[in-house]
């Protein structure tokens, strides 16, 4: 199958004119970052990893497992176990070091709203007296996009829901201190920034447009009609004009930057990620934000009149203390459940990512999806910032793995060990890391040092080196 | 209304401060407010810029960035509504100000007009002779590239995405008579200025204290006040978190006959009070103890009124409502789906009502509410024997205090006598402060609140802050004061407190550009 056969086979068809973009001779990375609300909990998403005492990074070949072998919430990522680093003890440093400046100094140190200021920026919150504090600098989701932008072709689109820790609507994605970025909340909407606004009924101009296309759309049956009878050659000499002339009346209906169709029957979530595909098949982008709202519950099989938040994220671990925590089974399991609920849906993205042949492999080979979430436990946790990347990445990444990072610093913030443990490396540092995928150079990203309750500095500079070829 | 001058002269409005005048941005709202009055109700908004999200209180902050969906959703937005504009006679004819354009002569007065009328009215002062010069001479390629109607909907969409347009330049060195009619304008109406208004600022009857207040008096008495005052009041009382995905739902044992439709008639109804209340009143006391409700059915449903016309006002129970706080919107956008939640409806109050932000719960805290296992218990009980440990009662004492005063209204906002079998306990104490006493419900609170310096101080810095874009600086806390006296003085009547915000130093005056 060649490119313009793959093309129309996938609706992309339109694609393969003289004046459609060309398709760069090495494919582009891209970065997807899959924004899970309220962390995870450690028993569903942990596997076993043996490891020599005192190691501080443990690994585990994911390739050769059985499904079976996989964590609960790991599961779904089964058939793309190849294209799989799952990574466990990463620390929110920069989150935490805000949180231990806060207390002394005062601000708004709610520990969710510092944690969602801080996930993608991973710098000291901007403060607002009186109201919750907000990202305070530039993301990384809106540094990458910067860095690929490109002629026709956008920095990057945050598609995704509501998210209110407390009291007020919270985004993740920022482009500077206190600036979000808007956050497309309907596929809809979405699907029409993508392929640009259909002209209104009453312009003349779109009259002819609509009126050539049933034109080309009757045409092209003529051809399948025709094909029907002929020999083989004649037949592919036909299908191939028809394929044009599809094409034609594709670059009518739509914008002529990008095409495709957006399936209205699907979930929500699975249409944001029709439109991933899309917006990287065409490279209209290299950079998206997924950030769902907390999914309902009746989707992951709890009572539809429950929510994560008020029912479940904070009984969810056994032995957290706090005033109050009433840990329950049930509790523990359905937050398990939500992971699930966001594994399966990644899962899916995955295989829209993986149908789409591009270069010398897929999309997906081509792409690197973080899965990330602003808490380490849904007990508002820190220190294990449960992270996957998934997706070749073009081969930056070593796959197929699963890592441990063993605790290296004591907590920027001082307390009980229980509350605030000793953490590994920072996951800015893998922000780092995924800026060099990307062909960048930076050496940081974000806050660049941190100071242990202990007086010990931590360098969060540099990438995580285990993590590459 | 009082007419003390703030302000004698401007050498003492140095003393008196000006805070920064950070480059501001038209909210949503703004943008398609201001296209529907200059461009025509009818002009098709359906997804125009992206969604604002308030930064630090309030949509629309100064000093607000542009992104990359912000410029694609303007092109968009433009070539949409300009196509609408000239695909039709009549419309192209209101928009242009004139009727025919059969000959080149014609044509090129038209534009001329198209200039000096709608085109100024979008970006709501005149435009220069450079900028005029440009567009004309833009409009006779495009004439003659493709046609007349061509060349009006591409300059059109010019206009519409213009700096001008999307933006509040504000050239110095001084504050000109379009800027300030615009910051009035915005503030008053969320949107540009009437031709009045417009009319002054050309005629240089924009000049001084007395003139700015002049215009203020009237804007505020104009029915295009109802837009500012909802935009402050859903975002200040957060009513609009009722419209979020977790409340189109209530458990069946609140609610069972609550759907999408009853949230969004909720979230109407406490818009409808709010315009009539500061139309008709025109006073904080008035927002927080008034019982008038402009019902419909659903929300007639909701505060079990069983005889009620569409538009027409009713009066609510006195034994059970008391004001905003006391609605519908506020109670329920408070709570959980399944059950009240006293902390939340707390926290609200001392942050709306007394600019007060309570410390967070400690990490790990659960604040859920469970249903108790056995025994009937009282979500008060609940909340009471959750926050009992001496490191959570410290901060909770005044949240529950408050929170407890609204246990009358469950989780839909409807009001009841009994909860789990049992007779609700809404009395709570306040103490420490200005509101010190004991409240058999929020029923009795909502005077007192009303009455209180301290509320009338939180009232009057939220309002600041709403008409700045940002928090008031040191050096403002001067004239800041004076304004606020002014408020207590006048028994909390917002439409002079407009007319004190609009003629204020850091309101009049251009401050430097950060």
């Amino acid at each position: 199958m060649n490119r313009r056969q793959l093309l129309t086979a996938l609706g992309l068809g339109a694609l393969y004119r003289p004046s459609a973009r060309a398709q760069p001779m090495t494919s582009p990375t891209r970065v997807v970052f899959f924004v899970q609300p309220h962390g995870h909990v450690p028993s569903g998403w942990k596997m076993n990893v043996p490891s020599a005492p005192g190691a501080l990074v443990s690994e585990r070949s994911l390739t050769g497992l059985a499904e079976s072998e996989l964590s609960d919430v790991l599961r779904p990522l089964f058939p793309f176990r190849d294209r799989l680093l799952a990574i466990e003890g990463l620390a929110h440093t920069a989150a935490l070091e805000d949180i231990a400046h806060l207390r002394r100094d005062g601000g708004d140190a709610n520990n969710h709203n510092v944690a969602v200021a801080d996930l993608l920026s991973c710098a000291r919150a901007a403060q607002h007296p009186g109201f919750p504090c907000t990202g305070g600098a530039i993301t990384i989701d809106q540094l990458l996009a910067q860095r690929t932008v490109g002629p026709g072709r956008f920095g990057s689109r945050v598609y995704g829901g509501d998210y209110i820790p407390n009291q007020v609507v919270a985004p993740f994605s920022f482009t500077g201190a206190s600036q979000p970025t808007p956050v497309v909340k309907s596929p809809a909407t979405a699907f029409l920034d993508l392929t640009g606004t259909p002209l209104p009924p009453a312009d003349r101009a779109a009259r002819m447009a609509r009126a050539r296309v049933s034109m080309l759309d009757s045409v092209a049956e003529e051809y399948t009609a025709v094909s029907r009878t002929l020999g083989r050659e004649a037949r592919e000499t036909l299908e191939a004009h028809r394929a044009l002339v599809r094409d034609l009346e594709l670059s009518l209906t739509m914008a002529p930057s990008c095409t495709g169709a957006l399936d209205g029957s699907l979930h929500t979530a699975r249409q944001f990620m029709q439109l991933i595909r899309m917006a990287f098949t065409c490279d209209l982008t290299r950079v998206m934000v997924f950030a769902p709202s907390p999914a309902p519950c009746a989707e992951f099989g709890y009572p539809a009149n429950h929510d994560v938040h008020a029912n479940y994220a904070h009984a969810s671990i056994d032995g957290a203390t706090s005033c109050g925590q009433t840990y329950t089974p049930t509790a523990e399991r359905a937050m398990t459940d939500f992971s699930l609920w966001h594994a399966r849906h990644l899962a899916f993205l995955l295989s829209e990512l993986d149908a789409v042949r591009e270069g010398d492999g897929t999309l997906l080979d081509h792409t690197v999806v973080v899965w990330l979430t602003e808490l380490g436990t849904p007990t508002h946790r820190h220190d294990d910032a449960f992270t996957v990347l998934v997706g070749g990445a073009n081969g930056f990444f070593r796959t197929g793995r699963y890592l441990r990072y063993a605790p290296l610093f004591d907590n920027p913030v001082a307390g009980s060990l229980v509350e605030w443990p000793r953490i590994g490396p920072a996951h800015s540092k893998l922000f780092v890391s995924l800026l060099r995928a990307l062909g960048q150079t930076d050496s940081s990203f974000g806050t660049t040092s941190a100071t242990s309750s202990s007086g010990e500095s931590i360098d969060l500079t540099g990438g995580l080196n285990e993590l590459h070829r | 209304m009082p007419t003390v001058e703030l302000i004698p002269s401007a050498s003492t409005v140095l003393d008196l401060g000006v805070g920064p005048s950070p480059l501001r941005r038209l909210t949503k709202r703004q943008y398609e407010n201001v296209v529907r009055d200059a461009l025509g109700a009818d002009v098709p908004l359906a997804e125009s810029l992206p969604d604002d999200v308030a930064i630090g209180g309030f949509e629309g902050p100064a000093g607000a960035r542009p992104n990359e969906l912000l410029v694609a959703r303007a092109q968009r937005a433009a070539q949409a509504a300009a196509a609408f504009l000239v695909s039709d006679h009549a419309r192209l004819a209101r928009v242009l100000g004139c009727e025919s354009w059969t000959t080149a002569e014609a044509r090129t007065g038209c534009l001329e007009r198209l200039m000096a009328g709608t085109a100024s009215r979008l970006v709501r002062r005149p435009l220069t002779v450079e900028e005029r010069q440009r567009l004309l001479t833009r409009a006779a390629g495009w004439m003659q590239e493709l046609d007349f109607e061509a060349a009006v909907q591409l300059t059109l969409e010019a206009l519409l995405q213009s700096p001008a347009m999307l933006y509040r330049p504000e050239p110095g060195p001084s504050l000109d008579a379009f800027a300030l009619a615009s910051r009035l304008s915005f503030l008053l109406w969320d949107s540009g200025p009437d031709d009045a208004l417009f009319d002054a600022a050309k005629n240089g009857q924009l000049v001084s204290r007395a003139q700015v207040r002049s215009q203020a008096e009237r804007m505020v008495r104009d029915p295009k006040v109802t837009r500012g005052m909802w935009n402050f009041h859903r975002q200040w009382l957060g009513l609009e978190r009722l419209l979020l995905d977790e409340h189109a739902q209530r458990t069946p044992d609140v609610d069972p006959a609550w759907t999408p439709q009853t949230q969004r008639a909720a979230f109407e109804e406490s818009r409808r009070f709010v315009e009539w209340v500061m139309e008709t009143r025109g006073t904080l006391g008035a927002l927080l103890t008034n019982r008038t409700a402009l019902l419909d059915a659903e929300a007639a449903r909701l505060y079990r009124v069983s005889s009620f016309t569409p538009g027409t006002p009713v009066e609510l129970d006195p034994a059970e409502r008391s004001g905003i706080l006391t609605r519908v919107a506020f109670l329920a956008a408070t709570s959980h789906r399944g059950a009240t939640s006293p902390p939340i409806r707390g926290s609200a109050t001392m942050l709306r009502m007394r600019c007060t932000q309570v410390p967070p719960p400690p990490p790990g805290v659960d604040t859920s509410i469970p249903r108790p296992d056995g025994g009937a218990r009282t979500t008060r009980q609940l909340v009471e024997a959750r926050t009992s440990a001496p490191t959570c009662i410290a901060c909770h004492h005044s949240l529950n205090a408050l929170g407890f005063g609204f246990e009358h209204y469950d989780a839909a906002g409807q009001f009841r006598a009994q909860e789990a079998g049992v007779a609700v306990d809404s009395s709570f104490t306040l103490e420490g402060g200005e509101l010190d006493g004991t409240y058999p419900s929020v029923l009795e609170l909502g005077p007192r609140l009303a009455a209180s310096r301290e509320v009338q101080t939180c009232t009057t810095s939220m309002w600041v802050h709403y008409a700045l874009g940002r928090a008031p600086v040191d050096a403002e806390q001067g004239w800041l004061d004076l304004v606020t006296q002014r408020f207590i003085a006048s028994n909390g009547d917002v439409r002079a407190l407009l007319v004190d915000l609009a003629s204020s130093p850091s309101f009049l005056f251009l401050g430097e550009a950060p």
